[in-house]
């Protein structure tokens, strides 16, 4: 024993570093083929511990932001003809609600179709972060399981399809965007109907695999969701396609994909909520080894 | 150390909200890395690596790859880091620089490699290209800015 001791005191500096090597090895392994207990609430409770000040933070940038955008347009109206500049301003700004308003009517319009379509329950949450890293990419939400959100949900925008929520707290939850590289969608060719696999292409977008070689895909065609495998529902835009592939020898063809949701400037993101959800049935996740 | 707390803290909102107006397509410095390297300077390789695996898994957290991706990576990198740190020292901007330009290149190799083990193989080109690349570079041109605006503050201080 004492000579363990001493060996450990000797080498301890390897001994720390191969002990934080090797459990972050295990942590990974641990979510290879599906997340264990003790991930999940490491997960959670890294994101419950961090999410009340990124929420926090978000919220001051606004209101900063707000607050100097306010301050510049008072100045430029002082330093302007008061009174032309007051009344351009009204009537720009009046202009700016009406477009608004007609923005936010067709965008409600929009909504309203894919709910009546759908016969879904939406809820409403705001972006409030985005993923840490460059390597995938999910937004955090300000809304959580008390709202009713739970995994799995999809993830919608006006245009189309965003993603799907992958981690719930109460207050807070991750969206996996559809360009995340481990993110997976069953997609159908709305003008041929031939299906495939919609997944992230790291950093550029999205790409459709598994397409039959001889299947009839245009640049322009519009991919939907398929429906299969019980997390999507069918019919969903995802995108357009872009660009396709057909390398000699190959079994399938390849396309890339522009997602019809510009997924960079997400503000608000609706989450479908009275879908029956099943856990681990094509999970909406690529192929693990 | 006091500031470790603070500092990761910082790292978290700064990179998954302040960052995101100043991304260059779509991509971000590493603030994680940056604070690894940072603390790694003060402490010894045993410390460094408890902090590197701490700051990676807290980036973890916040991501969607999964668990222990960064932790592995930061502590790696933090005891190699702290290892190296004197000879690491320099006063000059391009080789601190390239120090830093370095590093996250390894980090990105790592993650890759990690990545390409775990998930199933990745391609290197264009992960080359739109991620590691451009990573490594806005990191260390932030990452100089960093370390060198005290002393530029300092410089100009004494000239005035």
């Amino acid at each position: 024993m004492s000579l363990l001791l001493r060996l450990l005191a000797r080498y301890r500096r390897a001994a720390i570093l191969t002990s934080a090597l090797v459990l972050s090895f295990l942590l990974m392994t641990l979510q290879v083929r599906h997340e264990t207990a003790v991930v999940t609430f490491t997960r959670q409770t890294l994101l419950f511990v961090v999410s009340p000040f990124i929420k926090v933070t978000a919220a001051t940038i606004q209101g900063v932001t707000g607050v100097w955008r306010d301050y510049v347009d008072l100045r430029a109206v002082r330093e302007e003809n008061r009174r032309l500049q007051f009344e351009a301003t009204t009537m720009k700004r009046r202009l700016e609600q009406l477009q608004n308003q007609a923005m936010e009517t067709q965008r409600l319009e929009r909504l309203l179709a894919m709910r009546q379509a759908s016969q879904a329950e939406f809820l409403t949450a705001r972006v409030v972060g985005k993923d840490a890293t460059n390597w995938f990419k999910t937004v955090l939400l300000d809304r959580g399981s008390l709202e009713g959100i739970r995994r799995n949900q999809p993830a919608l925008a006006p245009d189309g399809l965003v993603g799907r929520v992958v981690e719930v707290t109460l207050t807070s939850a991750k969206v996996q965007l559809l360009t995340d590289p481990v993110s997976a969608v069953g997609g159908l060719i709305q003008r041929t109907r031939v299906t495939g696999i919609v997944s992230g292409n790291l950093g550029a977008g999205a790409r459709v695999s598994y397409l039959p070689l001889m299947a009839d895909v245009a640049v322009g065609d519009e991919v939907v969701t398929s429906g299969m495998g019980g997390v999507f529902p069918k019919g969903i835009l995802i995108g357009r396609i872009t660009s396709v592939e057909r390398n000699s020898g190959a079994l399938f063809q390849e396309a890339t994909l522009q997602p019809a949701v510009d997924l960079s400037r997400l503000e608000e993101i609706f989450i479908l909520t009275n879908l029956d959800i099943r856990e681990g049935f094509e999970s909406g996740t690529a192929s693990r080894p | 150390m006091t500031w470790f707390l603070p500092g990761l803290l910082f790292c978290a909102m700064a990179q998954t909200v302040l960052l995101g107006p100043l991304s260059v397509w779509g991509i971000r410095p590493d603030l994680f890395l940056l604070l690894v390297f940072l603390v790694s300077q003060g402490c010894n390789p045993e410390v460094a690596t408890l902090l590197g695996f701490l700051i990676g898994l807290c980036q973890d957290g916040l991501s969607g790859g999964p668990l222990g991706l960064h932790a592995f990576t930061d502590s790696l990198l933090g005891f190699l880091a702290a290892r190296l740190g004197h000879h690491m020292y320099t006063d000059k901007p391009l080789a601190l620089f390239w120090i830093l330009l370095g590093g996250s290149a390894a980090a990105g190799g790592i993650t890759l490699g990690l990545l390409t083990f775990f998930l199933g193989p990745r391609l290197l080109l264009p992960a080359l290209l739109r991620v590691i690349a451009p990573e490594a570079l806005y990191t260390a041109a932030v990452g100089l800015l960093i370390l060198w605006l005290p002393r530029i503050r300092a410089a100009l201080i004494r000239s005035a």
